[in-house]
């Protein structure tokens, strides 16, 4: 699979133009223009709303207008996806498990992978990574992580 | 004559072991919480705070002043190494910063930045020690009119540079205007932009989207090219950082500019954020190496962090003299003067003024300790820019996502972030200048309450930001910021253009 930047662009361009769009329809409720306690609540935000929305117009007409050149090739999307999708799901699973056994899993799992990577390191890496996470945060600074099973066991 | 002997006088209170080792506990506290993204200094000196309430004032404010150095320099070494920028002040210091260590030049990079921090510092030290009681009457004189002027000449200074395409500039302010906007509405009290989600009520922080952009972002866009996965193998030489610190004077003319914007934005309640923002962007219009912005040029590695220093300096005068708080910060070590038994106001010179010059004192030597400290650990920093980069990369993930949930312990802002990070890749591969989105997002709810605060006092005329000298001043600088660089161009293609005519 290969992306070119005209849909890159497009993508973009529609993403923030859908912001734009919910800004504006959301500050409508809030009041426009002058009233008695002053400039309405409402009325920057619409205006900066109105602003990103045609500018994101005239970029996705813009975008679509420039050469079709490919910006992403597939040994780049694949190198991406590798870090992308563990992050991603290491924070989906957060809620689930906890930081503390998230975070324990992801640092085991991104190091044992890797191919230069050791089960022993990966493992002693990881216990690292949450002890130091309890002692920065529970213990010095006094702001407790989620800790989700954990949590469920006592601890 | 007379502030130079209170100044003597202060250093004899703040020479003793006992301060020192204060001074040595607070600074190494402070490099630990700027390093640490998420955690400010806001939450260090709060933790701290219960611990003085047995302690002399004098040693107290040392204390908590000396975390505060520490975590201005703490704040830039993660800007410089990761792009993560520490705090919300050193954002301004990873434009040039990062490339520059991302290019096998860490060391470098991190000396020039506590190099010029340090000479910020002793700008605002020595403004402080000379117009400590002249301030009072400046700071005065500002109303909504003028700290809207102010934010309008930080955005002018900044936004009309170009090289980015103007419509994408345009947009990705108008963004960060509409972030700053989201949640409880201060001047009237209504809650805006939340979507249907109650708990963006409490705002999008900065953050969190900071962290977002730059952190997840700029890994992203690192892993696309092989590039990262090779570690870099520079050596960490003492001599480096010594040449690049003696090499500093040759760029003393940003320096001392730097320096007074810093002062100037510190005084007037703008703030280190806006100061290191503006300061870059001045630097790199009227630099003669304007190309090499961004790509790791040594004076806007400098503009910014002495504009930070010297307003993060400076801003404790108006804390002191007036008793208004210029950032979170000084918020909190009002209300540690206020348990200590103190009033800050004019009254506090003339009545504690062994607490007064003892602190201004402290601020020279808790400086010192905290350049030497930070000058110490740079080989260590510097030498986490060897690790390689597929151990590297986990490690920063979890370290934004535990910084965006340190927040204000919300799951939220750690989805929210992710998101950021996405957004961030995509405005940076498509050219998307961010600078101008993080800029709205830190003042611009701030800029926008004082533009309608104006608004109410001038009863909806625009006449009010013409109304004194000192905010005509200011409009008409900011005016000049945008239009001047329009002019320029048209000048130059103009010269340019005329000696081919016969």
């Amino acid at each position: 699979m290969m992306i070119s930047r005209r849909s890159l662009e497009t993508a973009t361009a529609l993403l923030t133009g859908a912001f734009g769009a919910a800004v504006v329809v959301s500050s409508i409720g809030n009041g426009i223009g002058w009233s008695a306690s002053g400039v309405d609540a409402g009325t920057f935000p619409f205006i900066v709303g109105l602003i990103i929305l045609s500018g994101s117009i005239f970029n996705l007409v813009q975008g679509w207008l420039e050469a079709g050149d490919i910006l992403l090739r597939p040994s780049e999307l694949k190198r991406l996806a590798i870090l992308f999708i563990p992050a991603a799901v290491y924070v989906g699973v957060i809620p689930l498990i906890g930081m503390y056994l998230a975070s324990a899993a992801y640092v085991f799992g991104a190091l044992a992978w890797h191919k230069r990577g050791s089960f022993v390191f990966a493992g002693i890496a990881a216990i690292g990574t949450a002890l130091a996470l309890y002692v920065i945060f529970e213990r010095m600074f006094q702001i407790s992580l989620p800790r989700g099973l954990l949590g469920d066991f006592g601890f | 004559m007379e502030n130079l002997e209170a100044l003597l006088h202060g250093f004899t209170i703040a020479l003793s072991g006992d301060h020192i080792f204060l001074m040595l506990i607070g600074v190494l506290l402070g490099i630990l919480v700027g390093v640490l993204p998420g955690l400010g200094a806001p939450n260090g000196v709060s933790l701290l705070l219960p611990l003085t309430f047995g302690m002399q004032p004098v040693s107290a404010i040392i204390l908590l002043s000396c975390m505060y150095w520490g975590a201005l320099f703490g704040g830039s070494v993660t800007s410089i190494l990761f792009n993560i920028p520490g705090e919300p002040s050193s954002v301004a210091t990873t434009f040039d910063g990062y490339p520059m260590a991302r290019d096998g030049r860490p060391t470098t990079a991190l000396a020039t930045a506590f190099g010029s921090a340090a000479f910020g510092a002793l700008a605002g030290v020595v403004l402080i020690t000379l117009s400590a009681s002249w301030v009072a009457k400046v700071a005065l004189a500002f109303g909504p009119p003028e700290y809207f002027a102010v934010y309008f000449v930080a955005f002018a200074s900044f936004v009309g540079m170009g090289g980015s395409p103007p419509i994408k500039t345009l947009v990705s302010l108008a963004i960060g205007f509409a972030l700053a906007a989201v949640g409880i509405d201060t001047v009237s009290g209504s809650v805006r932009l939340t979507m249907g989600i109650d708990e963006l009520v409490k705002g999008v922080s900065f953050v969190v989207a900071v962290m977002g952009l730059f952190g997840i972002g700029e890994l992203l866009i690192a892993v696309e090219d092989e590039f990262h996965l090779k570690a870099i193998s520079s050596k960490v030489e003492w001599r480096e950082v010594f040449r690049t610190l003696f090499g500093l004077p040759r760029y003393g003319w940003v320096l001392l500019r730097s320096a007074a914007i810093g002062c100037w934005m510190g005084i007037t309640p703008g703030g280190p954020t806006a100061a290191s923002f503006m300061s870059y962007g001045i630097a790199k219009r009227f630099s003669s190496r304007r190309a090499n912005f961004g790509k790791g040029e040594p004076e806007g590695i400098i503009a910014p962090e002495t504009a930070d220093h010297a307003a993060g300096t400076s801003a404790l005068l108006p804390m002191l003299s007036l008793g208004i708080p210029g950032s979170a910060t000084a918020a909190v070590m009002m209300g540690g003067l206020m348990i200590w038994g103190l009033n800050p106001g004019p009254m506090l010179f003339i009545e504690q003024k062994d607490f007064v010059w003892g602190l201004i004192a402290s601020m020279y030597l808790g400086n010192v300790v905290a350049v030497i400290l930070v000058l110490l650990t740079v080989p260590i920093f510097a030498a986490l820019m060897r690790v390689p980069f597929f151990i590297i990369a986990p490690l920063i993930v979890i370290i934004c996502t535990v910084g965006a949930y340190s927040v204000s312990n919300s799951y939220l802002d750690v989805v929210l972030m992710m998101g950021f990070g996405i957004l961030g890749y995509l405005f940076k591969k498509l050219h998307y200048p961010l600078a101008p989105l993080v800029l709205a997002t830190v003042i611009g709810d701030k800029a926008e309450d004082a533009f309608r605060q104006s608004m109410l006092m001038s009863r909806g005329s625009l006449g009010i930001f013409f109304s004194n000298t000192l905010v005509t001043t200011l409009v008409f600088l900011g005016v000049a910021l945008l239009v001047l660089p329009v002019i320029w161009q048209a000048l130059g293609k103009m010269l340019a253009r005329s000696p081919i005519r016969p």
